[in-house]
């Protein structure tokens, strides 16, 4: 017998509407069916029809996680279109806030991917060492979540003077409290039993269904923003891209684990190599862009964000297009949590796959339209989109 | 008569049980919170030594919804058994002297039977409650059952037989006949593998997989509210107390002590709570370190170890009796 499971769109396990329909036989999941558009915000409207400096703060509002992810890009994005470049010191100070929020993130992300295996005390230790991360963000963009640090041309405010020793000591910190978290979660049976060979995705699989970001790294590829493409200094600052060969949950946490190690060394090595001069560029705040189109990428804590923008000449963005990383990966999950052939997937395995991704619910809505009358629903493709902006016939459900 | 009356309903009956079995909740949360780096309850009474009940009180005025689809019997009947079936169980429990309020040979029997319909309660909790999560919750319950009820039952019946007699009282005496406690000895093993099938038992983490939050929201009690709610998470306390006092009596000689004549009853009862706050510690300790296993690892990891291990502790103590 088998019956359907509702995870979402109000769930414990996720605080933003998502909605998965399991069918199941006992435990075993046999089918899945995954919807994303509980939560459609207009954004990318809403960024044609404001001036440039104040599309920045809407873009900063995508995401609350990785608010400086989107506003870096979108910052990038807008001085592609104007030809313009950062000065020195503010491409530095941008990649230390993007890595300090990097490592809020995957903190963040790893006491609430512990607290679905119900391991409340590794979400506590998690949150609470994440805590420095957010002073130090508070301390040098005066700012604990959406740190409105990024601005067109560079960023907005200098280090502050006590900053760098602050820093470096909540950094040096941070690296011992990393050492023991790799050696609790390298010896814990249960996270062990819960986490290996559980949503075994192989790294041919991860680049068919598009995966971007750690969980793609977690399937052994060496896929980077910051590699392969350095936006913020990166081509000056070493680091390393962390991969694992396990392919499931557990490589997942090992990746995440090990980027907040590189995140730090990276933040040192930006800090000695701290390039003295501008911070900012002076732009005026009601420009108008030259026609053109840009395309801008970042690595963001959840994988390679991707913003696009079409300028007609005016002072605002004729089109604006957002791919959020966990756009990408969703697809990955759907695939994950079909028991196929000797794969087998349970309920209890509904957490740690789809937890894995680390998914941004908010970011990746997308346009749903539900006929209530004759109870039907339909997802609008690019082509129906394309007619209903153009004015065509009435897009019906 | 009145006298007997006043020890089943005040002292150490119902009154005095359900008081320490809610001083224990306190104490399993606040020591928890401390494990996790937490502050824990502290703003009901003098270190929030009053939380646990002022959230049943809360939970008492809470509206009491009835689903339209549940069983009604069902969701009536089940949340007034479970409490009472446990404080029953809690009255075998020797506190304020060497034997129980009732005993009889045979009781440490009744009292595992009790637990197991503990178990089936749950399951017709969760099942009347016509939810596909509650009823996955309660499936998994009494899967679990399979899963613990042999290694806990073997854990208890190899003390009985070092001891030789199957009442609670007696395993209690031959504890101070021989002047030393159970978990001294071989039992030590019994006393492990008791540890974990309680805490399968009482649903808590590695076992709280009937109901496990991330999963299944609540698995089985995810339709109770209000005073039905109230009486569960009650229960959980009374069980909370029955289990430690329990492994305390059986493995740590439980309320015997020296004692003061003219204030035997009383001290007894400090013993016994010292003692099993000993117990409740541990059970907090597990707690804290795991993550929850999944269901099917549960069942083979209690039939892969503990039962082999509670078998080759039966054999241990028929060899060293």
């Amino acid at each position: 017998m088998s019956f359907e499971i509702p995870i979402g769109p109000q769930h414990p396990i996720h605080v933003e509407p998502i909605m998965l329909r399991l069918k199941v036989e006992g435990e075993l999941i046999v089918d899945v069916d995954v919807d994303v558009s509980y939560l459609h915000r207009g954004i990318e409207k809403g960024l044609e029809v404001r001036p440039y400096i104040q599309g920045l703060y809407l873009a900063e509002r995508i995401c609350g996680i990785c608010n400086c992810a989107h506003s870096l890009c979108y910052c990038l994005n807008v001085e592609q279109l104007l030809g313009k470049e950062a000065p020195p010191r503010a491409r530095y100070l941008r990649l230390i806030v993007e890595e300090l929020s990097r490592m809020h993130s995957h903190l963040l992300w790893l006491g609430h991917y512990f607290h679905t295996l119900g391991f409340e005390t590794l979400f506590m230790y998690f949150w609470r060492d994440r805590e420095r991360v957010m002073d130090m963000l508070e301390l040098i963009t005066g700012n604990r979540v959406t740190t409105a640090y990024n601005t067109i041309g560079g960023v907005r405010r200098d280090l502050p003077q006590e900053a760098e020793a602050k820093l470096r000591r909540a950094l040096d910190y941070l690296e011992e409290r990393m050492k023991y978290y790799e050696k609790v979660v390298d010896g814990e049976p249960t996270i062990l039993a819960r986490t290996q060979g559980v949503g075994v995705l192989k790294s041919s699989e991860a680049i068919s269904l598009g995966t971007v970001g750690p969980h793609l790294r977690a399937s052994g590829i060496r896929h980077d923003v910051r590699l392969d493409d350095p936006y913020s200094g990166h081509d000056e600052v070493p680091f390393n891209v962390v991969t694992h060969d396990g392919c499931d949950c557990y490589a997942r946490v090992k990746v995440r684990l090990g980027e907040v190690v590189e995140s730090i060394n990276m933040i040192r090595y930006a800090l000695d190599h701290l390039p003295s001069g501008e911070y900012r560029l002076k732009i005026p705040p009601l420009f108008k862009a030259p026609e053109g189109e840009s395309l801008a990428r970042v690595e963001a804590p959840r994988g390679e964000l991707v913003h696009y923008s079409i300028s007609n000449g005016g002072t605002n963005p004729y089109r604006y297009k957002v791919r959020t990383p966990t756009l990408a990966n969703i697809f990955s999950v759907v695939y994950m949590l079909k028991s196929r052939g000797d794969r087998e997937v349970y309920i209890a395995d509904v957490p740690p796959i789809l937890g894995g991704i680390d998914p941004c619910i908010c970011c990746t809505a997308r346009v749903l339209v539900t006929d209530e009358a004759r109870r039907k629903r339909r997802i609008l493709t690019l082509t129906d989109l394309r007619k209903y902006s153009q004015g065509g016939r009435r897009v019906r459900g | 008569m009145i006298w007997e009356i006043l020890e089943a309903a005040i002292f150490p009956g119902a009154l005095f049980i359900l008081a320490v079995s809610l001083f224990y909740e306190w104490i399993d949360r606040k020591f928890y919170a401390r494990l996790q780096n937490r502050v824990g309850p502290h703003l009901a009474g003098p270190f929030g030594i009053l939380q646990p009940i002022a959230d049943l009180i809360k939970l008492l005025s809470k509206e009491n919804i009835v689903p339209a689809a549940a069983d009604r019997f069902f969701f009536t009947f089940t949340p007034i058994m479970a409490p009472t079936l446990i404080l029953l169980a809690c009255m075998f429990l020797p506190i304020a002297g060497l034997s129980g309020l009732i005993s009889f040979e045979g009781d440490l029997i009744v009292l595992i039977a009790l637990l197991s319909i503990y178990t089936i309660i749950v399951y017709l909790a969760g099942e009347g409650s016509n939810n596909r999560l509650a009823s996955i919750g309660a499936t998994r319950a009494a899967l679990q059952l399979i899963g613990y009820e042999i290694p806990l039952t073997l854990a208890l019946l190899s003390a009985a037989i070092s001891a030789g007699s199957l009442s609670v009282a007696g395993v209690l005496e031959a504890q101070i006949e021989r002047g030393i406690w159970f978990i001294a000895g071989p039992q030590v093993i019994g006393f492990a593998i008791f540890v974990v099938a309680a805490q399968a038992e009482m649903e808590r983490v590695p076992f709280d997989i009937p109901e496990a939050e991330q999963e299944i929201v609540a698995g089985w009690e995810v339709e109770y509210t209000g005073a039905r709610l109230a009486l569960f998470r009650l229960s959980k306390d009374l069980e909370l107390f029955l289990l430690s006092g329990l492994g305390a009596t059986v493995f740590l000689g439980g309320s015997a002590g020296p004692v003061i004549s003219g204030l035997e009853p009383l001290l007894h009862a400090v013993y016994f709570i010292l003692k099993s706050a000993v117990v409740l510690l541990i059970f907090s300790i597990v707690r804290a370190v795991f993550a929850r296993l999944r269901i099917d690892q549960v069942i083979s990891f209690s039939w892969r170890w503990l039962m082999p291990l509670a078998i080759i502790l039966i054999i241990l103590t028929e060899v060293l009796a």
